[in-house]
């Protein structure tokens, strides 16, 4: 268990910075930037702007969101703000609004 | 995703507030704030630097900050801790590095001043805790130079005064409110002077 872990009822205001996995099943608002895999849990809200080497969104994000790899935004999930990355996962179901950039 | 708690990994930093309704686990770095009405956990290895609100503390880490534990607060034997401490029950172990000021007793005033880190006298902590900080900080330094300078700027003044009343209103205006700061401020030098005194 090495990974980090916001939980369901913590409220992150501020930057979060690191060089492993990061979960967020609570709310996050500032800045995320993390050198591997950032996921937003079913219930959780995030309001920043986001850089990740992959980005999994089953909640709610509001923010421009770099993901260097790969972003996926799971069915029931809400994304607002731009998305850049050169592979992008919209789920049937997944709600989303922004600019979309794969680097074309 | 089962119940998962809340765990700081070793290699991530947060600067900015941490607010919460569970169990918190750091193991990397927290600059500025943590409020939680549960237990805050500093693992060996952590480091926090911030002002720390929780029910039950535990720290084997670094922490530097002001801090309040509600029911209970212990140092471990590897815990590095620097800043007051308010908490109806206090442990450390042998081995505990520790520098400031344990409180027992009142938890709600330290708590009220957790912001300020201002806790002069009782009077400080009865205000609103943010506010009243920097003016009294800074107040000293500006009194002792307003005290050393009061004499000549009302010599000054005075000489102004004469010229100002031929040269007419605006110039007249501004002169008599230089005094008056001063003044104010060389009445409140003793207060402080004999404060700071006292401190030492």
């Amino acid at each position: 268990m090495a990974n980090t872990v916001i939980g369901s009822s913590i409220v992150v205001d501020g930057e979060i910075t690191g060089e492993e996995p990061l979960t967020i099943l609570g709310t996050v608002k500032g800045k995320i930037s993390v050198a591997q895999s950032l996921a937003v849990e079913a219930g959780a809200t995030v309001e920043a702007d986001v850089e990740a080497q992959t980005v999994t969104v089953s909640g709610r994000l509001t923010g421009n969101v770099v993901a260097r790899e790969r972003l996926e935004l799971k069915p029931e999930s809400k994304m607002v703000g731009d998305a850049k990355s050169p592979r992008i996962v919209i789920a049937d179901g997944a709600g989303f609004k922004g600019n979309v950039d794969m680097d074309v | 995703m089962a119940d998962k708690e809340t765990v700081i990994g070793p290699e991530t930093q947060i600067s900015g507030e941490v607010r919460g309704e569970e169990d918190l686990i750091v193991r990397g770095r927290i600059d500025g704030k943590v409020h939680l009405t549960q237990t805050l956990t500093v693992e060996k290895g952590a480091t926090l630097q911030a002002d720390v609100d929780v029910r039950h503390l535990v720290v084997s880490g670094t922490l530097v900050g002001t801090i309040v534990a509600s029911e209970s607060a212990k140092l471990t034997s590897t815990a590095r801790v620097v800043g007051d401490l308010a908490s109806p029950r206090v442990i450390m172990d042998a081995g505990a590095a520790y520098r400031g000021r344990v409180d027992m007793g009142d938890i709600a005033a330290a708590r009220a001043a957790v912001g300020s880190r201002a806790v002069q006298r009782p009077a400080a902590s009865e205000k609103p805790a943010i506010r009243p900080a920097p003016p009294r900080m800074a107040t000293p330094a500006r009194a002792v130079i307003a005290g050393k300078t009061a004499a000549p700027a009302a010599v000054a003044a005075a000489a102004a005064r004469p010229m100002a009343a031929v040269s007419g209103t605006p110039a007249f205006a501004s002169p008599p409110a230089f005094p008056r700061v001063a003044g104010a401020m060389g009445a409140m030098t003793p207060a402080w002077a004999k404060k700071k005194i006292r401190r030492r």
